[in-house]
């Protein structure tokens, strides 16, 4: 699990962008890209080069499970790490994204150790 | 009665002759013309009432469907509405004193270090220009031992701290996120308003509303509200976390 590993941060609201990207570089994480919604993500997706990426969900243009959806159609990506951070809470929602073949399901509000503990699953099941 | 009659006698008076004559004639052509004209106009009446009656009716469903739509409004959304941001200003607050309890926590603890290095600054400066009794160095290494465990403990709490306080300004993106839905509420209302309105004025020719489509399950449903949403939820991150186990994730 290198710290070099190139992150991007996808949410329509740059206070919580800001959140995650301090959070993340606590982490030891430097590397962190951003976007606002899954329209202005897919493009750097595309041009290669991210290793995990952290998507909210409700995001006006193209939404959060629609990248998600995106990025598991596109044979380039679809290995990609994708842990969705939202507010979204229903049932039927959580089961969506995990159909959808989502990561990790982190509910705002969050915390920290939640962030992290989740990070780690996810690069560990990589890894394995 | 007799008004009746004479419209009819004007507007059908001369058709009935002719049809009179034609047939005491025998002239079967110009009876058939006759009739067909006869009838053709009695259809056009009828045609114009039909689309009068269609006219009104659509009237009537565009006014049923802009009643109900406010009616709805009025009753369930308006009340959520209120509710949500009540929910807002709740967590605007408690965001806002989390925030300056962690900056009031912060502040004593950030004195004592600066406070316990000024008082080794003395000692410390006098050991550097090598004037310094061996009592004073006993003293100062002391001090430093102390200084250096506390600064370090103290400023790990002020990190942890400011972490905090990073994660407090969450706040800005769920109430931001119930804010914006209740703005859509508050236009939608506005064009079911300006409807009825139309529709009062025009009648039949008012346009029928646009409908937002509901698109929930895509596009989300923002922050759970509480006494707001319906349908099952997920309340905290274990139970996140126990639904996604029960999916083999």
């Amino acid at each position: 699990m290198s710290k070099d590993m190139k992150f991007l941060v996808v949410d329509d609201f740059s206070t919580m962008r800001r959140i995650i990207k301090n959070l993340l570089n606590d982490l030891g994480y430097q590397n962190v890209q951003e976007a606002d919604d899954g329209q202005t993500a897919l493009p750097i997706l595309q041009a290669g080069g991210i290793e995990f990426l952290v998507t909210d969900w409700n995001m006006p243009g193209m939404p959060g499970l629609d990248l998600l959806k995106a990025v598991r159609s596109d044979p380039k990506l679809a290995k990609l790490p994708v842990l969705m951070l939202t507010a979204e809470a229903k049932r039927e929602q959580i089961i969506e994204a995990a159909q959808a073949g989502v990561n990790g399901y982190v509910i705002k509000p969050f915390t920290a150790v939640t962030l992290k503990e989740k990070i780690d699953k996810i690069l560990e099941q990589r890894a394995a | 009665m007799t008004s009746g009659i004479e419209a009819l006698r004007t507007d059908y008076g001369s058709s009935i002759a002719t049809l009179a004559g034609a047939l005491a004639a025998g002239d079967e052509h110009l009876f058939l013309s006759e009739l067909d004209l006869l009838v053709h106009r009695r259809e056009r009446t009828l045609f114009s009432e039909l689309r009068k009656l269609t006219g009104d009716l659509q009237s009537a469903l565009d006014r049923f469907s802009v009643d109900s739509r406010l009616v709805d409004l009025a009753e369930k959304e308006v009340p959520d509405a209120r509710a949500r941001l009540d929910h807002v200003l709740k967590m605007t607050d408690e965001a806002a004193h989390r925030t300056m309890d962690l900056v009031e926590q912060c502040g004593p603890l950030a004195e004592r270090t600066a406070r316990s290095a000024g008082d080794i600054t003395e000692l410390w400066t006098r050991f550097r220009a090598r004037k310094i009794e061996i009592d004073e160095f006993r003293t100062l290494i002391q001090q430093l031992d102390t200084f250096l465990v506390a600064s370090r403990t103290d400023m790990d709490k002020v990190r942890g701290n400011l972490t905090e306080v990073l994660m407090a300004q969450g706040y800005q993106d769920l109430s931001g996120q119930i804010i914006r839905g209740v703005m859509k509420l508050v236009a939608e209302l506005e064009t079911a308003l300006v409807d009825l309105v139309r529709l009062s004025r025009t009648g039949p020719h008012a346009l029928p509303m646009d409908r937002p489509a509901s698109d929930g399950m895509t596009r989300g449903f923002g922050p759970a509200v509480p006494g707001v949403d319906n349908g099952p939820s997920a309340s905290s991150q274990s139970d996140v976390d126990s639904l996604l186990a029960g999916l083999g994730m």
